[in-house]
């Protein structure tokens, strides 16, 4: 068992823990949170692979000196590598995930601590919080775990749109929970499902049990709990029917939380589709839903953008709209189109969170997120609006940038399953993409300035420039040598494919 | 006369049921809530049916009880932990989602969902 498995779930719990009681304490807040940030890439990066058993109860066939006194009809049975447990599993793919997610976190909250003249212990705990749920559900084999940090993950969120003081932040806040409401519960029911026909909710023994024909897979109950984790998945990530609400949330947070937000929602989407995947590819109806939910998802979101009058709701529709093209690569189901999924959501985690704070200074420097209020910002920060461009290019799909690399594979891997239509639409929205960022960005650094426009703020942080230098730089480097993020898939993705 | 389980399933499906109908017909905001701790009652109550035995025993191993026998006897534990800690998130839930709607009732002076709510 590898001790730093758990560390990377305990040290952000506990670091917002203290954030909260410190709150007021704005020295050893900022200290706090910042040394917290910066160890958190690092615990993924040092750690082993491995799994790890809370309380230390692993299965029999790993223990040998109990193994040793049992009799053979249980050696021989299911019970001897029957997880007691909860366990967390910890690969490679799951350390280029919560790399990335503890960067983006980071960076958030750097981000965040030097845009404020008093930092918020409270603001700072949620972020944690959120971060620390995340990491749990990529890490956890558990699935009955993993509903239970996606309700954390959910009621951090809501946190961080309650602390923005954006308008109408605490309106679209219990929307989100009302929604959630629903949709958490019924995810609750497909785990209980599961566990009413495999006794079971490690997702690994799930699995075990209906590959080996310990229970009936074709059982229609089966089909009803996948309904039933497919509507938790998609209300988790913000998919139709939940992208009008999903983009809204982003829109209410401040942007360093938007960003943060939207790693969290690109994480769980990953994670959910995994598990679903692992249970469910042998139902090819699964694997369409997901492709249909994801493909709606694209469409509605970056159409949705196209027609958008603030800057911050027009982000948050592209963000889910770029969502659809991960869930495209699972759904497929070959390998070639899960691994362009993962990296296609590594990927989209680092741009969205550069464009969501670039577009960020916008609203820092002029205070307004209407475009029509908003113009000539290029002659005050030439050099952020470059960052901010170059940040629309690389979403858009620009080569020789990392999302270049993840989309290409998409469309090719649509190529080679025979459903090229999915190529096709995938670089028509990509171009529609593309088309919106640069409708906003020339209304916000190109066109003349419109009269009576006055700026705040003439500077932005220099944290904020930081962050999106980071980014982008990150985003060249998996462009270029996209092996880098790729080659951490093969593992997971032959765990996934019967 | 239907068996206790069987009963039991049918409440917790009436639960949702009510729970779901309830969310989106009625305007008041604390009534839907409500009405979502229906639907979150009914989930419970569903996976607390499946650790149902029928007489069956807490599952606590006691002096004197023999191995097999409370392997036979004993009720499956870990419905009943689930269901423990899903009461937990779902009291944090409702706690947020009422204190949402305290603000909110400050704000518009009306607990309306069509009031508060609307664009």
């Amino acid at each position: 068992m590898n001790p730093l498995i758990p560390v990377m779930v305990v040290l952000p719990i506990l670091c917002a823990l203290l954030l909260n009681l410190l709150h007021g304490r704005d020295r050893t807040v900022k200290a706090l949170a910042v040394a917290v940030a910066v160890l958190l890439p690092v615990i993924p990066l040092l750690a082993g692979y491995g799994v790890h058993y809370f309380g230390g109860y692993a299965p029999l066939s790993e223990n040998s000196t109990i193994a040793a006194g049992l009799p053979g009809s249980i050696k021989s049975s299911y019970l001897y590598s029957f997880h007691p447990a909860i366990t967390y599993v910890f690969g490679s793919a799951q350390r280029i995930f919560l790399v990335i997610l503890s960067v983006v976190t980071f960076l958030a909250v750097l981000t965040s601590l030097n845009e404020v003249r008093r930092p918020s212990g409270v603001y700072a705990f949620l972020m944690f919080m959120g971060t620390a749920a995340v990491t749990a559900i990529v890490l956890t084999d558990d699935i009955f775990n993993l509903y239970v940090f996606f309700e954390i993950a959910a009621l951090a969120q809501v946190g961080v749109v309650l602390c923005s003081g954006v308008e109408r932040n605490y309106e679209t806040a219990l929307k989100y929970m009302m929604i959630g409401g629903v949709a958490a519960p019924m995810l609750l029911l497909g785990v209980a499902i599961l566990l009413a026909l495999t006794g079971n909710v490690n997702i690994s023994d799930i699995v075990y049990s209906m590959r080996s024909g310990l229970v009936n897979p074709g059982s229609p109950l089966f089909l009803l709990a996948s309904a039933l984790l497919i509507f938790g998945w998609l209300y988790g990530t913000g998919l139709p029917p939940f992208h009008t609400i999903k983009s809204a949330i982003y829109s209410k947070a401040l942007p360093h939380g938007s960003a943060l937000l939207q790693a969290f929602s690109v994480f769980t989407f990953t994670a959910l589709a995994i598990v679903i995947l692992r249970m469910f590819y042998h139902v090819p109806l699964v694997r369409w839903v997901m492709v249909f939910f994801s493909l709606a998802g694209m469409v509605l979101g970056i159409s949705m953008a196209l027609m958008q009058t603030d800057l911050r709701r027009m982000i948050g529709f592209l963000a889910v709209g770029e969502l659809g093209y991960i869930g495209i690569g699972f759904g497929l189901g070959t390998a070639a189109s899960i691994s362009a999924g993962l990296f296609q959501a590594v990927n989209e985690a680092l741009i969205t969170a550069c464009i969501f704070l670039g577009f960020g200074t916008i609203f820092y420097m002029t205070g307004k997120t209407d475009p029509e209020d908003i113009g000539g910002l290029m002659a005050y920060k030439p050099g952020l609006a470059g960052l901010v461009m170059l940040s629309g290019f690389i979403m858009a799909g620009v080569p020789p940038f990392n999302v270049f690399q993840s989309k290409l594979r998409l469309i090719q891997a649509a190529i080679q399953a025979g459903v090229p239509e999915l190529g096709i639409l995938m670089i028509l929205l990509s171009i529609v993409t593309f088309m919106t960022f640069m409708r906003a960005f020339y209304s916000v650094y190109l066109k003349p300035e419109p009269k009576g426009m006055e700026l705040e703020s003439r500077s932005v942080p220099r944290s904020t420039v930081f962050s999106m230098v980071v980014l982008i730089i990150i985003c060249t480097v998996l462009g270029i040598a996209p092996w880098l993020a790729t080659s951490h898939f093969t593992a997971l993705i032959q765990g996934l494919i019967i | 006369m239907i068996s206790l389980q069987l009963a039991s399933l049918l409440t917790a499906g009436s639960l949702m049921v009510i729970g779901a109908v309830a969310v989106i017909f009625i305007d008041n905001l604390i009534k839907k809530v409500i009405a979502l701790s229906f639907i979150g009652d009914g989930v419970n109550l569903f996976l607390v049916t499946l650790g149902y035995k029928p007489g069956g025993i807490v599952y606590i191993y006691l002096p004197g009880m023999s191995g097999s026998w409370f392997a036979q006897n004993a009720a499956y534990p870990l419905p009943f932990a689930l269901v423990l800690t899903s009461i937990v998130i779902g009291a944090s839930t409702l706690a947020v989602m009422l204190g949402i709607i305290i603000v909110l009732y400050h704000k518009h002076g009306t607990i309306s969902a069509s009031k508060v709510l609307e664009e």
